[in-house]
């Protein structure tokens, strides 16, 4: 599919894709340390809680990934502030309407209803989706993660009722997560047949022409100035949402 | 003279009676000339009052092991020369009398008989023990109690080396009421037979008692085996004679089932640890056994075990708390009858707490601590929870759950749900989170299965 003649483009820097292996590192110790205590009765976690060297060690290693993940969380909040606000980046995590239909109008395409699929800008709704629940759900097993890390400080100000709901949050939503990235995720990136074997651009940081004029007509008009590879339904693409490309979504020869 | 005839006439008849009754009874002419008087019901009175009977059956002489050798025997003459002698008491009559066992029976090999009969000795003689006509052969008597009793039926003092005295007597009738009634003395006794009383000189009456309380394991030697693990063993293996051997709990000739009376069980711990039971009197399990009579309800071996009670200072014993109440507060039958949750040890298990007490015992590392049940609800002290002022059992949890998280303010305690699976009036927020996350993580996981299947099922289609 992809030949060596093949054009690529740009689509993330170097810090980006850290971001990305730091966060999904410490996702990945975050659900072995964290599920393996909330499924205590299986044998694989209890397999797992004695290869990290028990339960104590277990936790340790949970609570400083937590710590990293916060940090994670944190800095990625404040950058992309700190981009959006003081460097002009363009906004585009920000859910639109348009997301909505997109979803709806790739829901019809699949099943034959419209001739073809949404026309996504630069993140389609399914890219939106995952990092929202990764940015909120990062928010709030942040907040609930210390609360159970520090019950006496919470209780001090607060009723101790908050502490098994704390729990009740963190729990669930670990178990919310883990299916969403386990199902969604790895699917997009891995098996999906617009990818298989492998979603190689948060390796590279470089897309091909023909995924981009696929997946992002939107972004790649935009950018290019050219007209779309393929017909898209014109009545849903707003140009106004749109905002001046950032540094770093240049266009670029592999 | 009319009493003559008629006591002879009366003799004779009974004579013949007796005669025709047994087939085959030998009696020497002598020896029935004796009876010829001595059968009959007749009494000689001494100079100071006592009063001897002189009836000896034909029966009596048969089954004695002396029947054979005729009264003439022991007593020195026959019905022919029947002498007449006074003596001024019963005692001196019969410390004569039995000194012709002497002629034959060289007694004072025998320790027992030395002390007893010896220079500094009681005073008895050998027919306080073996009895006069109807003595029997030693081994024959030894098989029951009887023979011990003999003597051990009587009031007597021994003297112990250190000054300590203690009676011999022992209670035919505690011994009946025995779970051991059908084993002989010399069963537990074992150096002791009926031959042979072996003198044995004890330093003190603790001193004896180890030393029988040893002849348990005879039998018994799978809870002897359990001792060697307990904590008593380990306190009287450092010295202390006062630690509890079998006999201090289960008594001595007094061996009572264990199982029968729990109370009574109970009370055997108070002899040594009356503090303990005080407080576990006054605790929910203490109270239900002494005032209610509820035998349901916890003694102190069902929690520290009997035999192998290895102490509860020690990091296996708090880790296997947990086990110890689920071994009734996990049973329904029980629990049923005093409507409580048989629940309480499962939602501990899958708790905070509970999970990482698993896992340290699981990994042996049991030196580690974590609240277990007594941590909040207390040792010996336990209290009913729902009962009396649920400010004060609050504020009591408060001070327990500072032990382990100082600072834990008022609020902490409620960061527990109590046992409680959560429902919507317990722990509505729990519970509704629990619910809300239940519904939608499933339909999450079909609506993204539903949009992989249809991706996949369009992109087949468009090749």
């Amino acid at each position: 599919m992809h030949t060596t003649q093949e054009k690529y483009i740009k689509r993330f820097g170097p810090l980006r894709i850290a971001e990305h292996w730091l966060n999904a590192l410490t996702f990945i110790l975050l659900v072995v340390t964290g599920l393996s205590q909330k499924f205590h009765n299986y044998e694989l976690s209890q397999w797992v809680i004695m290869s990290f060297g028990g339960i104590d060690t277990a936790r340790l290693v949970h609570r400083y990934s937590g710590i990293m993940l916060a940090v994670l969380t944190l800095q990625h909040v404040l950058v992309a502030s700190f981009g959006v606000i003081a460097l002009k980046w363009q906004p585009s995590m920000i859910i639109h309407k348009k997301d909505f239909q997109d979803a709806i109008a790739n829901i019809r395409y699949y099943l034959g209803l419209q001739e073809h699929g949404a026309s996504c800008d630069r993140f389609d709704y399914k890219q939106k989706f995952e990092y929202w629940g990764v940015v909120v759900g990062g928010m709030l097993m942040i907040g609930t993660g210390l609360a159970l890390w520090f019950p006496t400080i919470v209780t001090h100000y607060l009723p101790g009722e908050l502490v098994p709901v704390a729990k009740a949050l963190h729990t669930n939503e670990a178990l919310l997560a883990v299916m969403v990235i386990i199902i969604w995720h790895i699917y997009n990136a891995i098996f999906s047949p617009e990818v298989i074997p492998l979603d190689t651009v948060i390796f590279t940081g470089k897309i091909s022409l023909s995924r981009m004029l696929h997946e992002h007509p939107v972004e790649y008009r935009r950018l290019s100035g050219e007209p779309p590879a393929i017909a898209e339904p014109q009545a849903i693409y707003e140009p106004g949402d749109y905002q001046v490309p950032a540094e770093e979504e240049t266009l670029q020869d592999a | 003279m009319k009493y003559r005839q008629l006591l002879i006439l009366m003799t004779a008849f009974i004579i013949s009676l007796a005669a025709s009754g047994r087939c085959g009874a030998v009696l020497s002419e002598d020896d029935q000339a004796c009876l010829g008087c001595h059968e009959a019901q007749q009494s000689m009175t001494f100079k100071n009052g006592d009063i001897l009977k002189l009836k000896v059956t034909a029966q009596d002489v048969e089954k004695s092991v002396h029947g054979t050798i005729g009264c003439s025997a022991c007593h020195g003459f026959t019905a022919e020369n029947h002498q007449r002698k006074s003596y001024k008491n019963k005692k001196e009559f019969s410390a004569l009398a039995a000194r012709q066992c002497l002629q034959c029976h060289s007694t004072l090999d025998n320790p027992i008989h030395k002390k007893l009969m010896g220079e500094s000795g009681t005073g008895a003689i050998c027919t306080d023990c073996h009895g006069s006509h109807r003595i029997k052969r030693v081994r024959e008597l030894a098989r029951g109690n009887q023979y011990c009793l003999t003597c051990h039926g009587k009031e007597m003092t021994l003297t112990y080396k250190n000054g300590e005295k203690a009676t011999i007597l022992v209670q035919e009738s505690v011994l009946n009421a025995s779970v051991h009634k059908n084993l002989s003395c010399v069963d537990c006794h074992v150096r002791v037979s009926a031959e042979s009383h072996p003198l044995r000189d004890f330093r003190s009456k603790r001193d004896f008692m180890l030393v029988m309380a040893d002849n348990c394991r005879r039998c018994h030697f799978d809870k002897y085996a359990k001792t060697l693990e307990g904590i008593h063993f380990k306190v009287m293996s450092q010295g202390n004679t006062h630690a509890p051997v079998c006999t201090d709990c289960h008594g001595s000739h007094a061996i009572a089932s264990a199982r029968k009376d729990r109370l009574a069980n109970a009370k055997k711990c108070e002899q040594c640890h009356s503090a303990v039971y005080a407080v576990y009197a006054k605790s929910v399990h203490g109270a239900a056994l002494i005032d209610e009579h509820i035998e349901d309800v916890p003694i102190c071996s069902d929690c520290h075990k009997a035999h192998d009670n290895a102490g509860p200072h020690t990091a296996d014993f708090r880790i296997s708390v947990p086990q110890t109440c689920a071994g009734c507060h996990e049973k329904k039958e029980i629990m049923q009858k005093y409507g409580l949750s048989t629940k309480v040890v499962d939602t501990y298990l899958q708790d905070f707490h509970g999970v990482t007490m698993k896992f340290y015992r699981q990994f042996g590392k049991t030196d580690k601590q974590i609240a277990v049940c007594i941590d909040c609800h207390g040792v010996h002290d336990i209290a009913r929870v729902k009962s009396g002022n649920a400010a004060i059992v609050k504020q009591n949890l408060t001070k327990r759950c500072q032990k382990c998280h100082p600072g834990a303010t008022a609020n902490f305690p409620d960061s527990w749900i109590s046992h409680y699976e959560p429902n919507f009036s317990k722990a509505p927020m729990v519970f509704m989170i629990d619910w809300g996350y239940r519904m939608f993580i499933p339909f999450m996981i079909v609506g993204l299965l539903l949009q992989i299947f249809l991706h996949i099922w369009r992109y087949i289609v468009n090749r």
